[in-house]
């Protein structure tokens, strides 16, 4: 028996193209290992000789235990694994971490705020939201340029159900959205048909802490604003140290945090 | 618990030597380090003079600078647990038992250290003098033996004669064989009251209880944390000689068919501890790394899960650190502003 510090071995079944420097990776387990995780989750991939690294959970295991990640070249390990090719095994860890709060989130009017790679980490909850029929959900989508957007086919696919906005640091036309996904706010507001109860975003931190003062500000409770926060996590268990935030540890508390929660921490210490 | 009398404290080394491999903090020939070593004919009395740290806390002995995770062989990842044989560690000071204490707790689900953890009896010593720099009566970690953290307790007495308590089946069964007369209430008695008399003898802590209020109430300026950051010149020795510190990368080897992942000390004052791959750094200056590591060693939000503080009071940060920023240091500056 492994213990959780030791890879599974898992196949890479498919690779596309998927945004700036991006690639949309779909992997089956092999020796039929088989798990489940929940929205919000996070996984390691190790690329033998090149250690290992944290990725989210596009969408979660089904049936057979395939999932999807979209993953960025950032880095020596990631480069390693853009250089695979569909049928190669690598090493698998997971799941780790905690999930975004399902039970909290049902029969409310719920608004997901992404930024640039923070979307793919806000697909598995969007998917799950979509098959909650009592619950109304739409999406604001903020990138830098069109070409920087990721998850083409997911979002074409959630088109037919909740309303998105795209929105566009540096539009490339006229049509397009300029702005922040703030900026949007209102006519979003219209489209969810009420000023939303709940909120789930992923983003650069500058974005979601914008996002977390904003609907403090206009009267939210900090308890239903939810933010999928990145640290460098490492382990995955909570012992290696790296994801540190105040007297939390991301990979294990988090990385999904209330702005209750984070507020909170932040008062600790300014790291 | 049962207590002995015990005229000669070789006797009892030497007897549990017999046992199982036996480490005990020795000079290194040539050298003023007194570091944890194997017994050996050589190895000098135990020592009655003023009692001394190792160098090294214990903790390399059950997470060890650098240990193999596991191996890849081309085709799966095999687990390398240890398989440690059978040790005692002999002269553990209080502060570094609680600090073993902590680690048992931080490392609880990790199976790497339970293995060598598992495999390892504790006998510690009482400490019935100050040590240089040590402050273990203000955080709860000495300068006696705590109940409960070590297999055997030896604590010298006034008269030079020993008094040894069992605190576990395990340490009981190691003393068997040797005929002991069973120690009196009184004993007892007199090693509580001989705590209060030696704890007294310790220099004034106040800038620490002082400190630890600060870090608790938020109460230190970013400006002053920035100030000691610009003195840690991130050497990593505080957090190699801490024996509560636990941080840890890993990184893979190559060999033979395939490579081995080795996962080696890590610390949290390096620059890039929590630069992520998109270069951003929740850490990036030396001040916030410095504040953090002392939040982490005093703040009372880790004491719901550890009944402690993260500072067992040794003082060796405040001997290695090269920028002037050890325990001492620190919190004299952070009780001096506001």
């Amino acid at each position: 028996m492994k213990t959780l510090m030791t890879p599974q071995l898992i196949r890479i079944t498919e690779i596309y193209d998927d945004g700036e420097a991006s690639s949309h990776f779909t992997f089956e387990p092999v020796n039929g290992i088989n798990h489940s995780a929940r929205p919000g989750q996070f996984f390691t991939l190790t690329l033998p000789g090149h250690c290992e690294a944290a990725f989210t959970y596009l969408s979660l295991p089904d049936a057979e235990g395939r999932f999807k990640a979209l993953i960025r070249r950032a880095g020596t390990l990631t480069s390693a694994l853009f250089n695979c090719n569909a049928g190669d095994l690598i090493g698998f860890r997971g799941p780790f971490g905690n999930s975004w709060p399902l039970d909290q989130l049902l029969g409310k009017r719920i608004l997901i705020i992404a930024g640039g790679i923070g979307l793919p980490p806000l697909a598995a909850i969007a998917d799950h939201l979509i098959n909650s029929n009592n619950t109304q959900v739409a999406l604001i989508y903020g990138s830098r340029s069109p070409a920087d957007q990721v998850l083409k086919y997911e979002r074409s696919a959630w088109h037919m159900y909740m309303p998105i906005l795209e929105t566009f640091d540096h539009p490339s036309s006229q049509e397009q959205l300029a702005g922040t996904p703030l900026d949007h706010l209102q006519e979003m507001t219209v489209k969810l048909g009420g000023h939303p109860e709940a909120i789930l975003t992923c983003g650069p931190e500058v974005m979601m802490n914008a996002v977390g003062h904003h609907f403090v500000q206009n009267g939210l409770p900090p308890e239903n604003i939810w933010l999928a926060l990145e640290r460098r996590m490492h382990c995955g268990v909570g012992e290696c140290g790296h994801c540190y935030l105040g007297s939390s540890y991301v990979c294990t508390d988090g990385p999904i945090y209330s702005w209750q929660q984070l507020t909170r921490l932040q008062l600790q210490t300014t790291a | 618990m049962k207590a002995f009398l015990l005229d000669d404290i070789d006797q009892l080394r030497d007897h549990l030597a017999s046992q199982r491999s036996l480490f005990t903090p020795q000079y290194t020939e040539g050298s003023t380090e007194l570091n944890w070593l194997p017994l050996t004919s050589k190895t000098k009395s135990v020592t009655t003079e003023r009692p001394l740290l190792p160098t090294y806390p214990a903790k390399q002995f059950f997470f060890p600078d650098r240990e193999i995770l596991f191996q890849f062989d081309g085709s799966d990842f095999k687990e390398t647990l240890p398989e440690p044989e059978p040790q005692i560690l002999f002269g553990v000071r209080s502060c570094d038992l609680c600090a073993i204490a902590y680690q048992d707790r931080f490392f609880r689900q990790d199976p790497y250290y339970q293995a060598r953890r598992r495999a390892t009896l504790l006998v510690g010593i009482d400490c019935n003098m100050p040590c240089e720099g040590g402050f273990c009566p203000t955080v709860d970690a000495g300068p006696f033996v705590r109940d409960g953290l070590a297999d055997l307790v030896c604590h010298q007495q006034q008269d030079a004669s020993w008094l040894l308590m069992v605190h576990t089946p395990a340490g009981e069964a190691l003393i068997q064989g040797l005929e002991l007369k069973a120690a009196e209430s009184h004993h007892i008695t007199r090693r509580n009251k001989q705590e209060q008399q030696v704890a007294a003898r310790f220099p004034s802590a106040t800038h620490i209880e002082t400190g630890i209020q600060r870090i608790n109430q938020a109460q230190v300026p970013a400006e002053t944390w920035q100030a000691m950051g610009l003195q840690c010149l991130t050497c990593s020795g505080c957090t190699n000689l801490c024996p509560t510190c636990s941080c840890f990368t890993s990184y893979d080897r190559p060999v033979a068919d395939g490579f081995e992942r080795e996962r080696c000390w890590d610390s949290c004052l390096y620059d890039a501890f929590q630069r992520e791959a998109s270069g951003h750094n929740p850490s990036a200056t030396a001040g916030q790394r410095v504040e953090r590591f002392w939040f982490h060693k005093f703040s009372n939000e880790y004491t719901k899960t550890f009944d402690r503080y993260g500072c067992t009071g040794c003082g060796r940060c405040e001997k290695t650190c090269p920028g002037v920023i050890g325990v001492h240091s620190v919190m004299k500056r952070i009780s001096a502003t506001l």
